[in-house]
């Protein structure tokens, strides 16, 4: 059997075609690593190095390691995407599962208002949010960023966490409710054990869209020291112009958590997204 | 059992109470006032009824805007449509590593857009960007442009990041909806003797028009929501140039502060998700019921 047969045969054709592609689409990601990694004379070299070699960790010591600025906005990132991430699981999982358990009369309006909240553009929201936190001086603070935040996560996670919910067979409430569970106990004791992999995955969209939130983070936190690192990267954008090796390793900073919650949770996430956009 | 039942729901209705849909209300109210940098916090804030509006109406910059959303939402949509539906197709065999490289293909839309934006500010800058590089490498010198600065190119800018970040979502939507196709209906096509190209026509895109239809409606409502994306890349200049209708609420509030103005705008651009929302949930309604 000739070689090219079995390259055919066993469709490693269609490997080295996907590679190609995965290869030319994630070019951005790699040019921002590669920049992120050149001594500042190479970012002006012109043809440019595609590779870094050999890799040079300036802007990381300078601008990462050694910026307290930098590494306080990390630090405010965490904080947020966490408070984001908590709030939203608790407001949001007990409304799934009475939403998608128990026939509540205002299931349909339910629906239609989570699809409308994440339809909207943030800037619309931002804005009187901005105007009602300023009043009740939750502008400047964590707390007024988190509840901001959650105002997307949280119709988003009820779009993501149904269909976990539904699957759940209704025999188990039933019997639940034979042994003499009220809503409550059941909800805890019988629902939520069983959407564990929801819970997951709903955790780890929200902490992500919270890490990347930028919209409400400009509007309602003027205050650097509470800035999160997307603020903070629109800032150094601003100051530094051409100082790219550094801009991209700060944005390399901001993308990592996304890429390893991402490698970590990669079934968990296409599975959830798939099933929330096509069947709510 | 009942009161229970509402009672998991409550906190959840709370907030978006407080939270999203008071706020919208009193941004409603809002842009039926004259608030301007004086007035905002302290300070009468005269009733103008539908000033504020009319405004908005003989202003050529919110003109402006209109049309640059239209062929930015337009633009992008067919972009990331037809490049998705094409990798779909791709993608959509089994072949040694399929799964991994259609996963590595998501990472360009759970990227944050601030870092989506500032790499492609990088690529196509103008003197030492990669785009440009790659132009002149390949004899192209006189089409190498300062991309995002040029009033002519930069809408075109913003649109290709925008292409770049919708790819993989419209991919795996359309992924989910071709493996929806039953195999035997593939086979009997080919089994009729149908090429690759009827089989396309006759066949797979007839039963992948619902699902086009609902990543189509995402798609227009997720194009016209973006807003850090242009922020970043161009601030919505040079001049007006790249100042689509989510710029224009925000430099009218945050970068010229009349509020008033602003809500306003905000109040219209409000309109066209909650259009879009209603037909998205024609759409999928019958899905509801599986």
């Amino acid at each position: 059997m000739s070689v090219l047969a079995w390259i055919k045969r066993r469709r490693l054709h269609l490997t080295v075609t996907g590679l190609v592609i995965v290869g030319v689409y994630l070019f951005p990601a790699y040019w921002m690593v590669a920049t992120s990694l050149k001594p500042r004379a190479e970012v002006f070299a012109s043809p440019p190095a595609i590779v870094p070699y050999p890799p040079d960790f300036g802007s990381y010591q300078d601008e990462v390691i050694g910026n307290p600025i930098l590494l306080r906005a990390f630090l405010n990132s965490a904080i947020i995407a966490s408070g984001a991430t908590l709030v939203t699981l608790v407001i949001a999982v007990p409304a799934t599962y009475a939403l998608a358990r128990l026939r509540l009369r205002f299931a349909g309006s339910a629906r239609f208002v989570t699809i409308l909240a994440q339809m909207l553009p943030a800037i619309v929201v931002a804005t009187p949010l901005f105007v009602l936190f300023s009043r009740v001086g939750l502008v400047n603070s964590y707390l007024g960023i988190i509840l901001a935040v959650a105002t997307i996560t949280i119709p988003f996670a009820l779009v993501i966490l149904r269909p976990f919910f539904l699957a759940i067979p209704t025999e188990l409430d039933d019997a639940a409710s034979v042994d003499g569970c009220n809503v409550f106990q059941t909800f805890l004791h019988v629902g939520l054990p069983l959407v564990r992999p929801g819970l997951a995955t709903v955790a780890a969209f929200t902490f992500l869209l919270a890490w990347g939130e930028f919209v409400f983070a400009l509007v309602l936190l003027q205050q650097q020291s509470l800035q999160p690192l997307t603020v903070l990267l629109n800032t150094l954008i601003g100051q530094y112009g051409t100082r790219w090796d550094h801009l991209m390793a700060v944005a390399t900073v901001i993308g990592l958590p996304i890429v390893i919650v991402f490698i970590a949770l990669q079934r968990l996430i296409v599975g959830g997204l798939t099933a929330g956009a096509m069947k709510d | 059992m009942r009161v229970q039942a509402y009672l998991l729901t409550a906190p959840a209705a709370l907030f978006l109470v407080l939270f999203l849909f008071y706020p919208l209300l009193n941004n409603f109210y809002l842009s039926l006032q004259d608030v301007g940098i004086a007035n905002f916090r302290v300070g009468e804030r005269p009733f103008v009824g539908l000033a504020n509006y009319a405004r908005l109406v003989g202003d050529p910059v919110f003109h402006s805007s209109v049309g640059l959303t239209l062929l930015f939402v337009s633009v992008s949509l067919l972009g990331q449509f037809t490049i998705g539906f094409a990798l779909a197709m791709f993608f959509n065999r089994a072949f040694p590593g399929f799964r991994v490289l259609r996963a590595l293909m998501l990472l360009g839309w759970l990227l944050p857009l601030v870092v989506t934006a500032s790499i492609f500010r990088w690529m196509l800058e103008g003197d030492l960007g990669v785009v440009n590089h790659g132009l002149r490498a390949i004899g192209l010198t006189e089409l190498a442009k300062h991309w995002l600065t040029d009033p002519t190119t930069a809408i075109w800018g913003v649109i290709l990041a925008n292409i770049w970040i919708g790819i993989p979502f419209n991919m795996l939507l359309l992924l989910a909806g071709l493996q929806g196709i039953p195999r035997s209906l593939l086979e009997a096509s080919i089994v009729d003797g149908a090429n690759g190209w009827q089989r396309f026509w006759h066949v797979i895109w007839p039963l992948m028009k619902p699902v086009s239809l609902t990543v189509l409606i995402l798609g227009v409502v997720y194009t016209f929501k973006v807003f850090d994306l242009i922020l970043i890349m161009t601030g919505g200049g040079p001049v007006n140039a790249t100042t689509i209708l989510t710029m224009f609420v925000y430099r009218t509030t945050f970068e010229f502060f009349r509020f008033g103005e602003g809500a306003a705008a905000a109040v219209l651009v409000m309109l066209i998700p909650l259009l879009f929302t209603i037909g998205y949930v024609r759409a999928t309604r019958h899905e509801e019921a599986l």
